[in-house]
């Protein structure tokens, strides 16, 4: 079982969470498609992709509830042959997050969802107004960092940039 | 909206290439795709028509390594060109701490950049972004078609950077111009990060 949160705040009700609901993953992240926190097991998923399509299928999803209903779809399950996936929003203090929980025949949505209410309730209660967050302070030659790891990323051995 | 995790000392930052339909957003993303190592690159995702014009996004993860003593990570997003995914464009859009503005060099696509360019900036506004103030680089791509068909880097520039930001040539199928343009928005990005201030919705 992995926990990892980038605000500590997180990271407790996530886990139990996905405990409770006896779920296989859940990844928390911004609707930009930004990963905030996990708890679970990723196997070979790459979270970082989960992120942006889960954030991409969530603002189509609202988007196609607006069209439909009038108001955007609070939540969307797919029931696939093994695992099943259940996406929903989190409205807190701190702001909006996708909640993307993934599991299989150990639970089922209405497990799901009964906890997910829960988890909803605890992170509304515990988020801080506003967090701040200090910038990071990159050392004067965060420039030449980049070129020399942006160089060896193409495989140049020498940057030369030409501007139009 | 940079995502900096100072509990594993890491940073995500969200890079968006725009530009009208066609200009080449998806070809300079296969192309770094191409050129990076595995290790450094996570898988690339295109939903594409099956036409493989770009229908939602292409997404391509990219580890560029340690700067500064953060591990640093950037997710390069393309949107849909074409004028009818209007939404498409403004969801992709959402919390990108820069911008690429790859425009169409060829004469014939002027005005498509033109619109293209001020949809951009219509689009930032809606989300509450200062567009003025977001990263941003224009590369002109397409220059190796034969000059009689495209504008020259001085005429691009005249009718499209009246910002006065970082401009590239590029031939993005073949990689001139690709490297560079990355390079110059991820400094962006990142000096503006380090100053405190994120294009999006502020550094967690």
């Amino acid at each position: 079982m992995k926990i990892a949160a980038v605000e500590a705040w997180i990271a407790a009700p996530l886990q139990r969470y996905v405990d409770e609901a006896r779920a296989r993953l859940a990844l928390l992240l911004h609707p930009s498609g930004q990963a905030i926190a996990q708890a679970g097991f990723t196997r070979r998923m790459d979270v970082m992709t989960a992120c942006a399509l889960a954030a991409a299928s969530h603002a189509t999803s609202s988007e196609l509830g607006k069209y439909v209903d009038g108001k955007p779809f609070r939540g969307l399950h797919y029931a696939g042959p093994e695992k099943q996936l259940y996406l929903a929003t989190i409205e807190t203090r701190a702001g909006t997050y996708i909640c993307l929980t993934v599991f299989d025949d150990e639970s089922s949505l209405g497990l799901v969802r009964m906890y997910f209410d829960d988890l909803v309730r605890e992170l509304t209660t515990a988020a801080p107004v506003a967090p701040e967050t200090p910038a990071p302070a990159l050392t004067a030659d965060f420039e030449a960092e980049l070129n020399k790891n942006l160089a060896m990323l193409f495989g140049r051995g020498e940057v030369i940039i030409t501007n139009a | 909206m940079s995502l900096v995790n100072y509990a594993n000392r890491e940073i995500t930052c969200k890079i968006v290439y725009y530009g009208p339909g066609r200009s080449g957003k998806t070809s300079n993303l296969h192309y770094i795709y191409g050129q990076v190592p595995d290790e450094r690159k996570g898988k690339m995702v295109s939903l594409a028509t099956q036409t493989d014009r770009t229908l939602f996004f292409d997404f391509l993860p990219l580890d560029l390594g340690q700067i500064s003593g953060f591990s640093t990570k950037f997710q390069l997003y393309t949107v849909p060109g074409q004028v009818y995914y209007q939404t498409t464009r403004k969801l992709v859009l959402q919390g990108a701490d820069g911008v690429v503005f790859v425009a169409d060099s060829q004469k014939r696509q002027l005005q498509e950049n033109i619109e293209s360019l001020q949809d951009l900036h219509h689009n930032l506004a809606e989300q509450g972004m200062e567009a003025r103030a977001v990263p941003l680089v224009l590369q002109y791509n397409k220059h190796d078609l034969p000059s009689e068909l495209i504008h020259s880097a001085a005429e691009m520039s005249d009718a499209l950077n009246f910002r006065g930001v970082p401009e590239f040539t590029a031939d993005a199928l073949h990689g001139p111009g690709v490297f560079e343009t990355l390079r110059a928005i991820a400094e962006l990005v990142l000096k503006r990060l380090s100053a405190g201030q994120s294009a999006g919705a502020g550094a967690r």
